[in-house]
Order: structure tokens, then sequence, then C-alpha cells
């Protein structure tokens, strides 16, 4: 267990003052997730251009610091990404916060990875995965027009 | 009392937990539980078992005379009139469900109301709701007001003509307010209202009197109470009991199976159908003897005064905001600190031994009112001490100090 881990700077700075809090406006895909067992909600806002590029993300809800950076770090590194970039990047991500030491995804600059890999400090933290991962499943379910809410189960 | 002493008697406090010293503060969520009744369910599947009511042997005999005889200690300990008017389930959760569901098959009619509080625990809202759903009755709400209580007043208020039932929570494990549940009784009761009481936090924390208190039925949560899982007590009049039809269907609870008809059993087996939580039943009777070995009113002062302890302490540490400050308030602890969500307080905790809960605690309607996605809640049990709620501020300090606050 390492607290420090976990509560990195920039989750705490992330989680403090969380980019792309807003509803974007135009937005033409989006979906809802919610964590029954917290009470925690999110609202994926998506933005795809003519060429299926992701042009704005953003989200509104609340949580704890772990899921709003989560979010926070998710909506502003997948600007710019088509739908297939944006999924391999959820599975990369997915794939970390359970077992995989580093993120492969060719998608992901360095400076992106770095930022995500603050988050893997919740491995260690089974019942807070979930936090981390939200947004991520309700991202996945805007792209993919799901109308039903998107529940964790880790 | 000792608390040094009863605190031994509860063996997780040896362990280490994560290499700390454990600092529970869990309990309205579920007790600890002290070695007897740990032993006595060893002692039972080991050297007694045998299933209750089914058989002549001399195990199922033993068996069911040590069943039978927990009825009586339960009868005894909340001082209910008849040892019939016990009822076990297997939880609070499901003793609540059975009063809406008898009621609801043969009480409550379309358009009658039922009156609940904003505190409830979603066990004492769900089975009503549903009874919204088949049935069309109405639930109304009594607020609290500032402090997070429940008025009398307010209750009264919210009675209108069609109220036939109103069912409250006999202590919040939110805000920790105690409800005044007999004087809400009596005015009920003199409009010809049935009473329900929710006594999941009732139970563990204050004396139980159910002739004077004086409701129609009262769930008791056996795991919150020092008590083993899987067990519940319903307490209702027997008028009641004998009046319902029975919840669920199986062995145990006949009195004749024929090809085209069946008669039910007597009570208390009416509403005991199936193999019930045999080896926990047994082994309740044990927590009941250890409640009783301190004697409740201790309890309640010992509780008392680590809840004033720990209010003083939390509302002098800047940032904290407890909920609820009710005048007559039992051990829980529900707060928020202003830039840190609720999850992230548990998580702090926990690494140094901490144990509370984080989340809307089953309370959703409350958290809404509130206008708070969740809160974090310390819950004090008896093996609790005043060292504990320092080690509880000294957590919440580091908690601050990760966040920068
Ligand atoms: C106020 C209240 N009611 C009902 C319940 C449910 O009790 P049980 O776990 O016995 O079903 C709880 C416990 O979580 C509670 O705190």
């Amino acid at each position: 267990m390492n607290l420090k881990e976990l509560y990195q700077e920039i989750i705490l700075e992330h989680g403090k003052n969380p980019r792309n809090l807003r509803k974007t406006e135009g937005f033409n895909k989006d979906a809802k997730g919610n964590n029954p067992l917290c009470g925690d909600n999110v609202h994926v806002y998506l933005k795809l251009n003519g060429q299926k590029i992701v042009e704005d993300a953003s989200f509104e809800g609340s949580g704890c610091a772990i899921s709003m950076a989560s979010a926070s770090i998710m909506t502003d590194l997948i600007k710019g990404k088509n739908e297939h970039e944006a999924k391999e990047i959820v599975e990369d991500f997915l794939g970390m916060i359970k077992e995989n030491p580093e993120l492969k995804s060719k998608y992901l600059n360095e400076d992106e990875k770095t930022k995500l890999m603050c988050l893997s400090g919740v491995k260690q933290y089974p019942m807070r995965v979930k936090c981390a991962t939200l947004s991520w499943h309700t991202m996945v379910s805007a792209f993919d027009e799901k109308t039903e809410e998107v529940k964790t189960e880790n | 009392m000792n608390i040094d002493q009863i605190k031994k008697e509860f063996p997780i406090f040896d362990e280490k937990i994560q290499n700390n010293d454990l600092v529970y503060l869990d309990s309205a969520n579920s007790s600890q539980k002290p070695k007897i009744v740990v032993d006595r369910i060893n002692e039972f599947y080991t050297k007694q078992f045998s299933n209750v009511g089914r058989s002549v042997h001399y195990l199922a005999v033993a068996a069911t005379n040590l069943y039978e005889n927990t009825r009586s200690s339960v009868q005894k300990y909340i001082n209910a009139k008849d040892k019939n008017e016990i009822v076990f389930t297997k939880g609070a959760t499901e003793a609540l469900n059975l009063v809406a569901n008898t009621l609801g098959q043969s009480y409550l009619q379309e358009g009658d109301e039922v009156l609940i509080t904003e505190l409830e625990h979603h066990s004492n809202y769900v089975p009503w709701h549903f009874l919204r759903k088949s049935k069309n009755i109405k639930i109304n709400f009594a607020e609290i007001n500032e402090e997070g209580e429940i008025t009398l007043e307010e209750i009264e208020k919210k009675i209108t003509p069609k109220t036939k039932l109103i069912s409250i929570t006999h202590l919040s494990n939110v805000t920790g307010a105690i409800l005044p549940v007999k004087e809400i009784t009596q005015l009920a009761h003199s409009k010809g209202i049935i009473v329900v009481v929710d006594g999941c936090q009732g139970a563990p924390h204050l004396k139980l009197d159910m002739q004077d208190l004086g409701c129609d039925f009262y769930a008791i949560s056996c795991h919150k109470m020092y008590g083993p899982t899987g067990l519940g007590v319903l307490y209702g009049k027997k008028k009641w009991l004998e009046e319902l039809p029975p919840y669920q269907g199986g062995g145990g609870m006949i009195n004749e199976v024929k090809k085209d008809r069946i008669s039910y059993g007597e009570l208390p087996n009416k509403y005991e159908a199936g193999t019930m939580a045999t080896a926990q039943v047994i082994a309740f009777d044990q927590s009941i003897k250890f409640l009783e070995s301190i004697g409740i009113e201790n309890v309640m002062k010992h509780e008392a005064d680590l809840v004033e302890y720990g209010q003083e302490l939390l509302q002098k540490n800047n940032s904290v905001k407890l909920i609820g400050n009710p005048k007559n308030k039992g051990g829980v602890l529900s707060f928020t600190i202003e830039g840190v969500h609720p999850h992230d307080i548990a998580t702090i905790l926990d690494e140094d031994g901490v144990a509370i809960r984080a989340g809307h605690h089953c309370c959703q309607i409350l958290h809404d009112k509130l206008n708070i996605p969740a809160s974090a809640r310390a819950s004090v049990g008896i093996y609790n001490t005043k060292e504990d709620l320092d080690q509880l501020n000294e957590s919440i300090n580091n908690c601050k100090k990760i966040f920068n606050l």
C-alpha cells in the first residue's frame, strides 16, 4: 500500500481543477455512468467532426479525486483521436489499471502515458479501481450510442 | 466498566490490520463479534449440530431447545409480552420486507398512505415502494429539520386521514438522531395508524422495551448487535402476526398439506419457512448475554460520552462539517471535509487502520436532501475508546495535509 502513489500531486491537481468539466456545446454523442455503491455519477459528452475525429470531449458529474482526475485526463487526451484510436486507448488504460505494468498504445505520446500512469496506484486499492474506470466505460458507451446507464462492477 | 477488558473479549482487536492496530469505527454498518459468540458457533457445529424442529432424535431435540432458548432470551431482552412475538429472519431487511409484504397482501388498500421519513435506510423504503407499484399505495415523507431530526410535530403534520401506517427508524444511521418513537406511536395509535420501527441502529445501543414503546412491529439486525450475520429478528404484536398471512411458503410453516388445501402452522413457525440460520440463532443468545453482562445503561452511557467527545473534536477541526446536530443523538458521526471526497477520506484513514464508511449509507433520499452525493461516517460500539476518536481526528488531519488543506 502506498498512499503517496495513489494521491500524487497530478491527481490532486486534476481532482481539484478538473479539465473539461462542462457540457460540450453541440455534442453528438453522450452517455451516463454511475457507481451505485458510492453514488458517484458522470455524464460524458463527445463532439465528433465530419471525419469522425473527437473535436471536443467533456464531462459533468461528481466523485472522488481519483474519478475526477481520471475523467479530466481522459477528456483531455482523447481530443483529436478517432473512435478506433480512442477505443484502443481505453483498452490499454483498463489493462494497465487492472494488471499490465505499462501502457502500450501507439496512439499515446510519452507525456500522455506519464499522466495516465499516475492513476496506476489504484491497482493496490481494489475498491477504488471502479472510481478510475467509470468515465472510461462511459465514454465507450457514448461512442456505441448506448442509452443504458453504465454501472461499474469493476 | 472497564473498556479495555471488554475490548479483550473481541479477538479481532488482537489482529494487526495492514500492520496497524484496528481502530474500528464502522459499527453502524456491522459490529465486531465477541469471542463467546464466535466460539458458540464453532461449538454448535462441532459438538451439537442438528437441524431443528424436524426429527425426534437426541441432537434434534437439543438443538430445537437451544434455538427456542434464544427466542425466549430475545423476548426478555426486548420485553415483548409473548415469546411468539419473536420471529427470526435473515436480517432486518427481510423483517421489513415481511411486514410490508404481508400488510400489502391483506391490510393496505389502493390509495392508502404510508408515512416514512427522509432518514430511512433503503430497506425501510424500497419494500413500501413495491406496494406503491403493486397496490397503488402512496408514500409520504416526513422531513428532517435543520438538526437532522424528525420531530413529533413533523410527523403529526404529515398524517392525513388516509395514513394507515407509519414506518420509521429508531435511530438514524447517518445523523444519529433518535426519534421519539413512543410519542409517535401514541399519536399514531390514537388515529388507528400502525407503527413499524426499523430498529437496526436502536437495538444495539438503546434500551429496548416493546411494551413501553408500544409499536406494532420492530425490526432488528443481529449482526449489528454483536451477533452473527444472516440473522434478524422481527418483533410483531401477536394480534398482527396471527392475523396476517404467511410470507414465504415451504417446510416448517405448514399445519396440513393436501392436494386441494393447505393450512398453515401456528406462531412462530408460520413465519419461519425452511431451514433457518440455526447456528446463528443459537449463537445470538451469547450476544444477548454479552450485552446483559455489561448492562444497557452502561452501554448507553459509554457511547453517549464517546459521541460527545468525538463531536467536540470534529467541531473544532477546521474544514470538517458534521452532518446533523440532533439533541438526542446515538453513536454516529457523519461528516464531510470541504475539498475532499468521502471515498478519498476513507481510503486515507484506512491507511492508519481507521475503518470508517464512505458513501450514501443506503440513505440516498437523505443525501439528496442534504445536497451531497456522499458522506464519511464514523460510528462507535461498546469497544471504542476516546483514543480511537483521537486517532480518527489525527488521521483526518493527515488527510487534510495530503490534500493541501
Ligand atoms: C437503519 C438500517 N436499516 C436497515 C438495515 C439493514 O439491516 P440488515 O443488514 O440486517 O438487513 C441497516 C443496515 O445496514 C440499517 O442501518
